[in-house]
């Protein structure tokens, strides 16, 4: 039933929001011009286009995060059972954490995680 | 027709839907959304079968991974908001193709398949399982897989950080 | 025949439960506005709101009301779909993390059992990891829709923020899973039930300070509160990613935050905290009747929950904003680390302890 009640959730959750926006759409004053529409930066026009390149260092940590992301997912199991486990388990992770922290180091030692 | 149903058409609605809505958009920015949803609604439906545990990682390592990853591609592209020029006619049309013949091979391995109903007790797939049956060094185990991953994770690593680095130092 | 398969009172159940948490997450999140300013006015020796009601209780009504009828703008240059959906997408995931808590015990009703919790998934733990994932798309899509140099780099910022602190918030919950053995909300509170028991403490708190304290750092820089509120830093970036909005939309941002706040105080209090369990609730269970102990118990919850929000604010008004490469520092080298050693001490004590 858990599936039923999480989207009756997001289906409450949407029609509280749209239902917000949607009111206030209906009852507020509206007016429109040209300088209204611009972008709200300095008062002076903009120069260029705002959607430009960005940096790749952003794009670097986000593949770092997913690898790390897929790591996280590995460990919940292995965490869940840890205590009936025992020893073995604790040996397991501590071979597939060392293999993955030697990620981590050679990312530090590249420089991957400096800032800019 | 029970609620279950109704919910399974809802969801594969919203897959599809958005599937095809991400692969038909004209705007990059918009395909990603687009494939969130789809993505969220595969997730509804592990719920439905009530495999949670798949579900959760659906949702952390798909929707809140991948597209993340591809948000920040597109963030790095020239120009993100504007329209994608058409397609080439040609190309339109043999994608078109290709599409329909992975769905009817599809279609046809599904067809062939006879699939054996088993006796056995089916397990319930809660992280309890998923964790004992992964770190069990016994003959049905995957303790082996579960540590060839890491390795697999490592390669990655290693990759995209090689390849990401010789954009950043050629910058 | 289809309303026939309904489970009526399941559904009223439920129905009515995700109504009063809606509602009880807006009144909260409405007074956590008016107490924030009451908290920054008293801390910079102000009077604060004082003019709407007594103490400026009104306030919050006041600026509600006011937020329906402001004039809404779409700038020109915006991509109005994921415009208009970036703020709803907040407001949702904001909302969908309640599902998972328990507000509270049990309790029979019309002879019904009546759970306090929306869904009681097992993994619950790791749905509120998945969805806290989901919450930075609304900051990111709207900021980049609204076509506007700041909000894009606050949107970007608050990406690689969130996405940064995320692994670190993993980490802590791991240490904290092995002791527990459950992904079940309902069950890690069930476990802290009461205060002392054989000669420990039974809150999670004590047998993982560590682990609570990375977990509260990242829950700062998660709801981008200062010191790492560097997406909305209002003296860099005009307030960065809802800079464009206006009229309801720019509230719906406002309140998800807010709720936001609310909602991951409320995990912390469940994960870390005991959730709805307090010293002595045996004794009021046994002597007194059914309803007193649920109410006390779901008082105790909110209280537990209220003093976390003015913990976030009294931290807001004390501490200073990190500088961005500060922020990636703390989050990249120290605290994955720490939460790495945290993992390993907690894997080794168990064992020794089952031993």
């Amino acid at each position: 039933m858990g599936a039923g009640v999480l989207i009756l959730l997001i289906i409450c959750g949407v029609a509280f929001a749209g239902g917000g926006i949607i009111l206030s759409w209906a009852i507020a004053k509206r007016s429109t011009n040209l300088v209204k529409g611009e972008p709200y930066e300095c008062g002076i026009p903009t120069s260029g286009t705002s959607w430009i390149q960005f940096n790749v260092g952003y794009y670097l940590f986000a593949l770092i995060f997913l690898v790390f992301d897929v790591e996280l997912v590995f460990m919940y199991p292995w965490a869940v059972v840890v205590k009936s486990v025992g020893m073995v388990g604790l040996v397991e992770i501590v071979i597939f954490m060392f293999i993955l922290f030697m990620g981590l180091l050679y990312a530090y030692r590249k420089g991957a995680l400096k800032w800019m | 027709m029970n609620v279950a149903t109704i919910l399974f058409y809802l969801l594969s609605a919203v897959i599809l839907g958005g599937g095809l809505l991400a692969v038909t958009s004209r705007k990059i920015f918009r395909s990603a959304v687009f494939l969130l949803f789809s993505l969220i609604g595969i997730a509804g439906l592990y719920f439905l079968l009530e495999y949670e545990f798949i579900a959760a990682v659906q949702i952390v390592v798909y929707v809140g991974g991948i597209v993340v990853l591809i948000i920040f591609s597109i963030f790095l592209t020239h120009g993100s908001g504007g329209d994608m020029e058409k397609p080439v006619l040609i190309r339109a049309v043999f994608s078109g193709l290709a599409a329909i013949l992975g769905c009817a091979l599809t279609y046809l391995f599904i067809k062939e398949q006879v699939f054996i109903k088993s006796n056995a007790a089916a397990i319930e797939p809660s992280a309890n399982n998923i964790g004992s049956q992964m770190l069990s060094t016994t003959e049905h185990g995957y303790i082996l897989p579960f540590e060839v991953v890491s390795m697999l994770l490592l390669a990655a690593l290693i990759g995209c950080i090689v390849i990401a680095m010789k954009v950043k130092t050629e910058k | 025949m289809l309303l026939m398969q309904i489970d009526w009172f399941f559904l009223v159940e439920k129905l009515s439960l995700i109504t009063t948490i809606l509602l009880i997450s807006l009144a909260i999140a409405a007074y956590a506005t008016w107490a924030e300013r009451k908290v920054s006015a008293i801390m910079q020796d102000r009077i604060g709101p004082s003019r709407a009601g007594i103490f400026g209780l009104l306030q919050p009504l006041a600026d509600g009301g006011k937020l329906f009828f402001k004039e809404e703008i779409i700038p020109t240059n915006a991509n109005k779909f994921i415009f208009i959906f970036g703020p709803c997408l907040f407001m949702t995931t904001a909302l969908m993390t309640s599902a998972v808590i328990p507000w509270g015990p049990s309790f029979e009703f019309a002879g019904h059992t009546v759970s306090l919790q929306v869904a009681d998934i097992n993994i619950g733990m790791l749905f509120v990891f998945g969805v806290v994932s989901l919450g930075v798309y609304g900051i990111m899509l709207g900021g980049w829709a609204s076509n506007n140099k700041f909000s894009l780099l606050s949107s970007i910022r608050a990406a690689s923020q969130a996405i940064s602190y995320e692994l670190a918030m993993g980490l802590s919950l791991i240490a904290l899973l092995m002791l527990t053995g459950s992904l079940s909300l309902r069950e890690i509170v069930d476990q802290q039930h009461g205060f002392w028991n054989d000669g420990y403490f039974t809150w999670n708190f004590f047998k993982q300070p560590l682990g609570f304290f990375i977990f509260l750092v990242c829950a700062f820089a998660e709801l981008n509160r200062a010191p790492f509120d560097l997406p909305e830093a209002d003296s860099e970036l005009n307030m960065g990613y809802h800079l464009e909005y206006s009229s309801m939309k720019l509230g719906l941002y406002l309140f998800a935050e807010y709720i936001n706040m609310f909602i991951s105080s409320a995990v912390m209090s469940v994960l870390f905290f005991g959730g709805y369990n307090y010293p002595g609730m045996d004794w009021v269970s046994a002597n007194l009747p059914a309803w007193v102990f649920t109410f006390s118990c779901v008082s105790v919850f909110f209280i537990k929950i209220i003093a976390f929000i003015l913990f976030f604010m009294f931290i807001r008004w004390t501490l200073p904003r990190f500088r961005y490469d500060q922020l990636m520092k703390l989050g990249w080298k120290s605290l994955i680390p720490l939460a790495l050693v945290n993992m390993l001490i907690t894997g080794g004590v168990i064992l020794w302890l089952t031993k």
